[in-house]
């Protein structure tokens, strides 16, 4: 077989197996890659920084294990944000499977805190400083319900405690006491954010998203309907820099260190895209001699 | 009457559902709650016990008739009532009143979740990495122009979202995010308020009884 006809038919297990080598070569080494922080995640950034102390959080935890790369690094970092400035908190979940993955982030991200923490003050207390409200099907019902009382839609939180009993619930009655909404998700659910819950209670709206999904969701940016917009892992690393950088937060960055694996498998997939190419042009140059 | 019921009711709620968005006058912001928080709790919690007495009936009908791959639908099964076992009586974390760990092996839910279904999860999803690397080598061609633009946008964006475009050039990262936010958001906009519309005009076809086919048993 020709050289050129070689380039056009490389076996796919030869494709897989480079991508394997490139994707979990830097995934051993560990080293967090710095990256530039673009204007969409700083927004985001600055938005959260900038809650006053009566307003909450809410962070809508919409990832499943299969989003968990790109989007769970997000729903760290905001987390940490937050409870290092004291920024209450409202976790929720609009589905089923990602339930476990934010009961996982909150139990974690409290347990850094409260292992270096000095007093009670200085803790993170479940129902003082956050809430993990749950899932409530389906999607419709907290979106528009939580504009007129969240503990009407919630009247139990994840672990079956009364949500009206809870210290935090005191002070938060609806969307009024919200100062930004951000949504975690690999759907389209971000925008279902903005049409029910901004729409008619003009809650602020952000987003996390993954990369494949990201041009869906930047008209929203752009008008302004999201706050701030963070995309893929490399939305996730510029975070957790500006997390690290501002806050002196210094704890284990996972979308920062996988984004060499992210670069040199786009380099890979952009290598084979060439050379594939290069064998179609000479091909085709030689059938039409 | 079957079919003018359910036509009624699809009217009466329809139009419902759109009113509050309209009109913010407490009692219909108060009706419009009721029925969210009351009637449509009520109605999902149906659909979730239909939805599951269903798979089941179909996995069971499967093992019965002994169809292709039957022996995965005990899987199915097995894990159906385990984890529901587990979630039901063995509370989130463990609290319930059904023990779910032997010594220091746990079992509850979150460990279950932790260890069986997010590895199966993300184990799926990396797959796809893989059959995307190969599929873009393989079907990637500049064969027209349209096609070569594509291409070059595709390099740029894939180049501006890693740390090395910025190495390459300090412009690169921006320029991508450019075309994100300009000619992407051009073309998404467009494609948007079409669906919107289109969605706009089937939701009125449904609500006043023109388009009838979700009924069933049409012709």
């Amino acid at each position: 077989m020709k050289i050129v006809e070689r380039l056009t038919k490389i076996d796919r297990r030869i494709i897989y197996l480079v991508l394997a080598i490139v994707v979990l070569i830097p995934l051993i080494s560990r080293s967090p890659e710095r990256v530039r922080v673009m204007p969409p995640v700083e927004k985001l950034y600055n938005a959260v920084d900038t809650i006053p102390k009566d307003k909450v959080l809410i962070i809508d935890f919409g990832y499943a294990p299969q989003d968990m790369p790109e989007l769970e690094p997000m729903g760290f970092a905001l987390l940490r944000h937050a409870f290092e400035k004291r920024i209450k908190v409202l976790a929720l979940c609009l589905y089923v499977q990602p339930l476990g993955l934010a009961q996982k982030a909150l139990t974690e991200v409290t347990e850094e805190f409260n292992s270096v923490a000095q007093s009670n003050t200085d803790s993170i207390i479940y129902g003082r400083d956050y809430v993990f409200l749950g899932w409530q099907p389906p999607p419709l019902i907290p979106m528009l319900g939580m504009g007129i009382s969240i503990t009407n839609v919630y009247p139990a939180d994840y672990y079956g405690n009364k949500t009206d009993t809870l210290s935090l619930m005191k002070d938060v009655k609806n969307y009024n006491d919200v100062a930004l909404l951000v949504s975690l998700s690999a759907g389209s659910i971000p925008r279902h954010w903005v049409a029910y819950a901004q729409n008619r209670f003009g809650v602020a709206v952000a987003a996390g998203v993954t990369a494949v999904s990201a041009a869906d969701f930047y008209q929203y940016y752009q008008t302004g309907q999201f706050t701030g917009l963070m995309t893929g892992m490399k939305g996730a690393a510029e975070y957790e820099e500006l997390v690290e950088t501002r806050l002196n937060i210094k704890k284990s960055r996972k979308a920062s260190e996988a984004l060499p694996s992210l670069t040199y498998g786009h380099l890979v997939m952009i290598a084979f895209i060439i050379i594939g190419n290069i064998g179609y042009f000479v091909q085709r140059k030689r059938r039409q001699k | 009457m079957k079919r003018t019921f359910p036509l009624f009711l699809v009217f009466i709620f329809g139009i419902l559902g759109i009113i509050p968005f309209i009109i913010p006058h407490p009692i219909v912001q108060n009706l419009d709650e009721s029925i969210r928080n009351d009637i449509l709790k009520i109605l999902v919690a149906f659909a979730l016990v239909l939805g599951l007495g269903s798979l089941l009936r179909v996995h069971m009908d499967k093992i019965k008739r002994k169809r292709q791959n039957w022996q995965y639908s005990w899987i199915l099964i097995i894990s159906f009532l385990v984890s529901s076992i587990i979630g039901l009586f063995g509370g989130v974390a463990g609290a319930g009143p059904l023990p779910t760990f032997i010594g220091s092996f746990h079992f509850d839910i979150q460990t279950l979740y932790e260890n069986i279904f997010m590895p199966l999860g993300a184990t799926m999803f990396a797959l796809l990495a893989f059959f995307m690397a190969s599929a873009s080598y393989r079907a990637f061609r500049a064969r027209s122009y349209e096609a070569t633009l594509l291409l070059i946008t595709a390099f740029i964006v894939m180049l501006g979202i890693i740390p090395l475009g910025y190495k390459i050039s300090p412009h690169l990262p921006s320029f991508a995010q450019w075309i994100m936010t300009v000619p992407n958001v051009a073309g998404q906009r467009g494609i948007l308020l079409g669906i919107a519309l289109g969605m706009i005009a089937t939701s009125l076809k449904i609500i006043l009884g023109i388009e009838r086919s979700w009924l069933g048993g049409g012709e």
